[in-house]
């Protein structure tokens, strides 16, 4: 028999008439049944049947529970128990009962993560190319053969032609011994610090004598400060957690001892976090270098607690469909914003869907937001509209004494040199007062304190004394004891003083008055009003200085530290340093190497420290403030600056499609001469990955181990957990005698088996516990958290009982053995009340404090971020930019944006390239990796190129048109993809009133060229591509090539940020070979009616018989008529 | 054919389980690379599902968090939609959508297609954004559009087999054994909140061929299990129309619908109108309430604050 879809197909439908008829009979009687019948099978709202992690769809990183029907995941939806999902969140001693019947929200993209895990294109064995770099041609190996290969290396690709030998990590892990490493740092430390020429080279001499037995262990003897040949591993990653981020260090660092360990932040908002990092300094004592130094600095930063805020100003934070993020400040946002508690602003060339329910929408020209910010530091100058009393406090005393958690370096007086710089911080000693002497650990240690004016006397600080409070005059411009001085506030105020407000408002693009009504609005709610940037401000050349302005705007009002200020994350320990246990990791390894040298991307060395140093410009820039300078790694590697790389691992990451101008990062893997060996861990193969060597198939978000920690904007001490949830897709292999998931972990655990590497295998664990599997190291991490961080065990979680106990068995009963054993699992951590307490945060999918323990009752956040503020960046002052020569400035001030690696500005424009191309996410896409989400590209298929009205006008483009982007430094305007050919960026034009004229935006997660989007090759067959997967343009490659590196793309050489926002674009029009590239996307919506019907008149009939207009019966017997349908009577 | 509670035994219909199938396939290309190739899953033990099948619990006994001063408003709907399954008489149920918090994050669309696992084509609650106004005055419009639940519905008169129907609590209901696939009833809605199973499947041009895990697992919807698959499968939706049933399956068990409990704005509310206790009720009698194409005389049961 047909099914019915056939005889639709077929419009054969009168052979079935009758049967139909005598059901549609026996049906009439079904409503009322309906009413009575008891409820339907629906197991998946069962705790049994969930188990609770973190999605990963985007770095936000919401908890999730995940539900399973018949061992597979058939439902994800957000945790009851945490506050980015439910607000306020249940108590953490919810019952599991009771909790699994409250689902929480999550965005599209954490909805749709099935088709990320489930997806057919979904590596399960290790490839190894069988072609040349980016051919797409592949080869599956035995998972042994990978680890010899790449412990030995060798001619590892003569099968293919290639007689060159591959280095193998044997050759590159050359120095072992620990003891050996520490004393070679502290050597190198000494040249470092030696700033005489002559005495360095003879110290390098010392050192070459002293190590003589090791100079085959180095890079290059002459130059020490390279560090062994450890170093020419390079391990950089993508999207890397803490846990994972544990493990691959105890391996590459510990293990291997590489100094090359290093993340993507500069992709992500690097500038932001590197002014948090400047700003959070403290002048105190530093237990290492036994003096009083700037100590401290930590890599993070601040965003607006919306819980509490009652005016909120977003500077390039797309608040609904990014910013750390939409489940998580959403709900805050529009319930704020419909009671009207909330208003908020949004400052964006583009308006976003945040603009949706915004009070204004002001357009600010990309990059010149921070004129905004002085604009209006100028009008709260000039009208005494800020927080004075904050601002007066010097130290941590006076802090305490109005009630702030933390306090500023406003009034610090900073010494003008000659040249007008403001070169460093006046110290005691600069005015002949002797500095405090304190016996620190035994050894006497100099304070020399910063200075105040105290109502005009000068006055030391102790910035961390409690009992000794400081308030200072504001602002301060005099000479004392022949020194120029002036205080940090008296500079901003002087910077916010030299433009007008009419000149401030011009060079942002903005009316006066928008400026004039913002800084009164921001002046007018107390601590509740804040600025909340993001990406949108620090992707700039100036970028570090943008957030720097928005953050010193903050402090004018106080905000910092309070509810509905500015707030920072916290989380629970992981890694037992607070408690010393249960799992005090630090004091774990057997054998641990500490990485010494010069990184590959040089950070956080001064280059004139170097042996390297040989004037200015560097050959490429140095980052002494900056860390995880994505866009640096694999150019510097290919360019062998500072020093050439053999092995380089990545993981989960995208070089070629996120970073701007990332054409330039395929280059630079192209060849292997330039980086011998690519190994890469992914759970596909991806856009860059299509140029590795080998990729190592990984586990996906359902299926591992990982902590997901929190984000600046939850106010609430948390710790989120990722665990298995699913039954893994990879297949299975053995390492240490024991059967798991091939996974990265698994790989790295087989390499160190192999080539015996401390700190695994039987006694891996320096107290003789074994670290063989996975779990080894997570659970212990787990306990941690459930322990908690009071060495009494009083902050520890209580222990699961045997009901809970119980569910957690069953809930993972679709897991096979090689992942969850019960009885291993509990091995893992020893103690069995330890290992209930472990249950019970698991069960939880982390830890969450309680929801009325964040705000404390003086509407101070509890988690308080509470040091000092940096306002003046001493550190900042005394090094150098190394493609200069010239200091870092030390405080906020414009720049204009768009410069290239010397500081200079970059004039495209003058070669007709007039429009500033920005991207940006839509809530549906996360960059790289969510093009495998069908039901996602079923919302949006495809992206476009906004482009506002005047100026679709003036090129004369109409919507929808396909259009070609070109640069000056791509003005081909297309992708160079090595053996895969060229892909033009051709793109839709969208004709939008939302978008700043002179800009174009568009989406970033479109135009792939891999990841399923084009055919590959495996053991010699096809696999073909899915055209969904190649839709739109993705025109990261028109951005701005720095012109002076010629390798990368532009550069904020101070915050170590790559710029997304500020290259200069034409349009053109694609040849119509070109234009047939373009990858359409289509919008499946099952619409059609029935063929040759008039809809409009079923309609009508249908709404008449709807409204009793017409008997229903008539209507019914019609449709069956012209179906050919014959009741049977 | 089905057991007692709604279940229906597989291995009857198909000739050999879900699970069993699964396995088959797994050791048939066991060999590939890609996971499309391979059914990924762990299969579950024989035996160890079925017997697993059971009425589920009583809904939880009175509010979750009375301690706390305020909640989220997820939960007072649950305490509303708890109270609406045990007051005794059909309760009349209602969606209320505040335009005014809705973010156009089209949660709520893919919520609903992964919870009933709907294939291409197949939209239960689509949401239409358009961005309106001249720069730089410019905004959003945000609408999210599920079955209206109409008391008069023009779908039911117009199915020619008596396949749809509109129930005691304002839910229109489609039987899939019933419906013949005419689509009839796409056409008479003038809301298009009816779409068309035309049998096909997300990942069935790609190495998964239509069958990775997701998209062969039985689904809930109308509080019993279906089996997407062609042919003369009781419960098949495939080739019927579909649309949104306001989670009737997850109502019956006092779960709130998948688009009210995913809401990152929290916009959207769901309970009973005949309770003038629930907040639904409350939120139904402002004056800032509207109705799409009221003059339609369609009477829907989802309502907009504007």
């Amino acid at each position: 028999m047909l099914s019915r879809r056939e005889l639709i197909k077929l419009g054969v439908l009168s052979g079935s008439g009758v049967l139909l008829g005598e059901k549609a009979t026996e049906l009439l009687s079904k409503a009322e049944a309906a009413a009575q019948r008891t409820p339907g099978f629906y197991p998946l709202n069962d705790p049994e049947n969930q188990i609770y992690s973190v999605c990963l769809q985007c770095n936000t990183g919401c908890p999730i529970k995940v539900k399973i029907y018949e061992g597979v995941v058939a439902k994800i939806d957000g945790s009851p128990y945490s506050p980015w999902t439910l607000y306020p969140h249940l108590p953490l001693d919810t019952s599991l009962e009771k909790a699994a019947k409250v689902d929480g929200g999550i965005c599209p993209k954490g909805q749709s993560g099935l088709q990320t895990v489930y997806d057919p294109y979904r590596i399960r064995k290790v490839l190894k190319r069988a072609g040349p770099r980016g051919s797409g041609k592949w080869k599956e190996i035995p998972f042994e053969q990978a680890v010899r290969e790449i412990a030995e290396g060798g001619k590892l690709f003569a099968e293919i032609g290639d007689e060159r030998v591959y280095p193998g990590l044997k050759e590159v892990w050359a120095l072992k011994d620990p003891q050996v490493m520490k004393a070679m740092k502290a050597r190198v430390d000494e040249i470092w610090h030696e700033k005489d020429p002559a005495k360095k080279k003879a110290l390098v001499e010392r050192f070459k004598e002293e190590f003589k037995d090791y100079l085959d262990a180095l890079i290059d003897p002459d130059h020490p400060d390279l560090g062994p040949k450890n170093n020419q591993v390079v391990f950089a990653y993508g999207r890397l957690k803490a846990g994972r981020s544990e493990f691959f260090k105890w391996f590459f660092q510990n293990g291997l001892g590489t100094v090359n360990f290093h993340g993507h932040t500069t992709v992500c908002q690097g500038s932001l976090y590197f002014t948090g990092k400047a700003m959070s300094y403290q002048l105190a004592y530093d237990e290492k270098k036994g003096e009083y130094t700037w100590t401290g600095g930590e890599k993070f930063y601040w965003q607006a607690d919306l819980t509490g805020a009652e005016f909120v100003i977003f500077v390039g934070a797309n608040i609904f469909e990014g910013n750390y993020g939409p489940p998580l400040r959403v709900k805050e946002v529009t319930q704020g914003a419909a009671s009207g508690k909330l208003r908020y602003v949004v400052l964006d060339p583009r308006a976003q869907k945040g603009v949706a329910h915004a009070t204004k929408w002001i357009p600010t020209k990309s990059g010149y937001d921070a004129a905004v910010a002085f604009g209006m530091m100028r009008w709260m100058f000039a009208k005494g509209r800020f927080d004075a009393r904050f601002l007066s406090a010097a130290n941590k005393g006076a802090a305490k004494a109005i009630g702030e958690p933390s306090w500023t370096t406003a009034t610090w007086l900073v010494e003008i040199d000659e040249k007008g710089f403001p070169a460093k911080l006046l110290r005691m000693s600069h005015l002949g007062m002797a500095p405090e002497v304190r016996v620190m650990d035994g050894k006497e240690v100099v304070f020399d304190h910063p200075v105040v004016l105290v109502q005009g006397k000068p006055t030391p600080v102790d910035p961390q004394s409690e009992d000794k409070p400081v308030f200072g005059d504001l602002f301060v411009d005099t000479t004392l004891n022949g020194i120029r001085v002036k205080s940090a506030l008296q500079l901003i105020r002087e910077e916010a003083f030299s433009r007008s407000l009419e000149e401030w408002a011009e060079l942002a693009g903005v009316e006066p008055e928008d400026i004039v009504w913002l800084a009164h609005e921001f002046t007018s709610h107390g601590k509740r009003a804040v600025v909340d940037i993001h990406r949108g401000a620090s992707q700039h050349t100036n970028g570090f200085y943008n957030a720097f302005a928005w953050n010193v705007l903050n402090a004018l009002v106080g905000n910092y530290d309070h509810h509905g200020g500015y707030v920072r994350a916290s989380t629970y320990d992981l890694v037992g340093k607070k408690a010393e246990g249960p799992f005090y990791l630090d004091k774990l390894h057997p054998k641990k190497l500490e990485p010494f040298g010069i990184s590959i991307i040089r950070h956080e060395v001064d280059y004139e420290k170097t042996t390297l140093f040989e004037g200015y410009p560097a050959k490429r820039p140095w980052f002494p403030h900056s860390s995880d300078v994505y866009q640096e790694i694999l150019p510097s590697a290919a360019q062998g600056y500072p020093y050439p790389v053999k092995i380089l691992f990545h993981y989960m990451g995208s070089p070629a499609y996120a970073l701007p101008a990332g054409h330039t990062q395929i280059q630079a893997m192209l060849d292997p001469e330039k980086i011998p060996l690519i190994v890469a861990f992914d759970i596909v193969v991806g856009d860059t990955y299509l140029y590795a060597d080998y990729i190592i198939p990984d586990l996906s978000y359902l299926e591992r181990w990982e902590f997901h920690g929190s984000h600046p904007n939850v106010i609430w001490k948390v710790q989120t957990v990722r665990q298995p949830a699913m039954a893994p897709i990879p297949e299975e292999v053995e390492v240490f005698g024991e059967k798991m998931p091939l996974s990265t972990e698994a790989f790295l655990l087989a390499l160190a088996e192999y080539l015996g590497v401390p700190g695994f295998g039987e006694k891996g664990f320096a107290n003789g516990m074994p670290f063989r599997r996975p779990e080894d190291f997570y659970l212990k991490m787990v306990a941690n958290l459930a322990f908690g961080e009071k060495a009494d065990g009083s902050d520890a979680v209580p222990e699961a009982d045997d009901r809970e106990l119980e569910i957690f068995k069953q809930a993972r009963r679709h897991l096979p053995p090689s992942v969850f054993d019960l009885e291993r699992w509990k091995a893992a951590i020893g103690d069995e009340g330890l290992f209930r307490r472990a249950v019970y945060v698991l069960n939880r999918g982390g830890r969450f404090q309680a929801f009325e323990k964040a705000i404390k009752p003086d509407g101070t956040v509890a988690n308080a971020y509470g040091r000092q503020i940096n306002l003046y960046l001493e550190k900042h002052a005394k090094s150098k930019n190394s493609m200069t020569g010239k200091p870092y400035w030390p405080l906020p001030r414009f720049f204009t944006p768009y410069t290239d690696a010397l500081g200079r500005p970059i004039q495209d424009e003058e070669e007709g390239f007039e429009l500033t191309l920005i991207t940006h996410r839509w809530i549906t896409m996360t960059k790289s990796r969510t093009i495998s989400n069908y039901w996602l590209l079923n919302i949006t298929p495809e992206n476009h190129i906004a482009i506002n009205p005047e100026d679709a006008r003036r090129l004369g483009l109409k919507d929808g048109e396909l259009v070609k982007v070109v640069s000056a430094s791509n003005e081909a305007g297309v992708w160079d993809l090595g053996p895969l050919g060229k892909k033009p960026m051709v793109g839709k034009v969208k004709v939008m009133e939302g978008i700043r004229p002179g800009h174009l935006a568009f989406a970033l997660g479109f135009g792939h060229w891999a990841y399923g989007a084009s055919d590959m090759e495996i053991n010699g067959q096809v696999v073909k591509a899915d055209p969904r997967r190649a839709t739109g343009i993705h025109a990261n490659a028109a951005m701005r090539v720095d012109p002076v590196l010629k390798d990368v793309g532009l550069t904020d050489i101070t915050g170590g940020s790559v710029v997304f926002y500020d290259s200069k674009v034409r349009l053109v029009r694609p040849t119509p070979e070109e234009a047939r590239t373009y990858g359409e996307g289509v919008r499946r919506v099952a619409l059609e009616g029935p063929a040759g019907v008039q809809a409009e008149e079923i309609r009508e009939k249908a709404l008449k018989a709807a409204r009793g207009e017409l008997d229903p019966e008539v209507l019914r017997q019609e449709v069956a008529s012209r179906l050919g349908l014959t009741p049977k009577v | 054919m089905k057991t007692a509670f709604g279940f229906p035994n597989l291995a009857v219909e198909v000739g050999m389980s879900e699970v069993e199938s699964r396995r088959a396939f797994l050791e048939k290309v066991a060999s590939t690379v890609f996971a499309g190739m391979v059914l990924g899953g762990q299969p579950v033990k024989a035996g160890a599902e079925p017997a697993k099948v059971e009425l589920p619990p009583r809904p939880p006994d009175g509010p979750i968090l009375p301690e706390l001063e305020y909640e989220d408003v997820l939960l007072r709907m649950q305490r509303d939609l708890e109270r609406a399954l045990n007051k005794g008489t059909t309760p009349k149920w209602v969606m209320v959508i505040d335009t005014r918090k809705c973010v156009g994050c089209h949660a709520c669309t893919i919520s609903c297609a992964v919870e009933n696992k709907l294939p291409p084509g197949v939209v239960y609650r689509p949401v239409v954004e358009e961005q309106v106004g001249v720069y730089p005055q410019v905004t959003w419009k945000f609408l999210p559009r599920p079955c209206m639940q109409c008391d008069n519905p023009p779908c039911v008169p117009v199915c020619p087999v008596g396949a749809t129907w509109k129930r005691e609590d304002g839910i229109v209901e489609i039987d899939y054994d019933a419906c013949i696939g005419c689509r009839y009833c796409l056409v008479s809605c003038p809301y298009q909140a009816r779409t068309f199973d035309f049998g096909e499947n997300w990942t069935q041009n790609t190495p998964g061929q239509g069958q990775m895990p997701y998209e062969e697992l039985p689904t809930f919807e109308w509080g019993e299990v279906h089996v997407r698959k062609e042919g003369v499968i009781p419960n098949s939706p495939v080739g019927n129309a579909r649309k949104c049933s306001f989670c009737l399956h997850r109502i019956e068990h006092g779960l709130l619908p998948q688009c009210v409990t995913t809401c990152i704005g929290r916009a959207t509310f769901f309970g009973d109108a005949s309770d003038p206790e629930s907040l639904v009720f409350q939120l139904i009698h402002q004056p800032n309430v509207m109705r799409l194409k009221e003059e339609l005389g369609t009477e829907p049961r989802v309502y907009y604050l504007v």
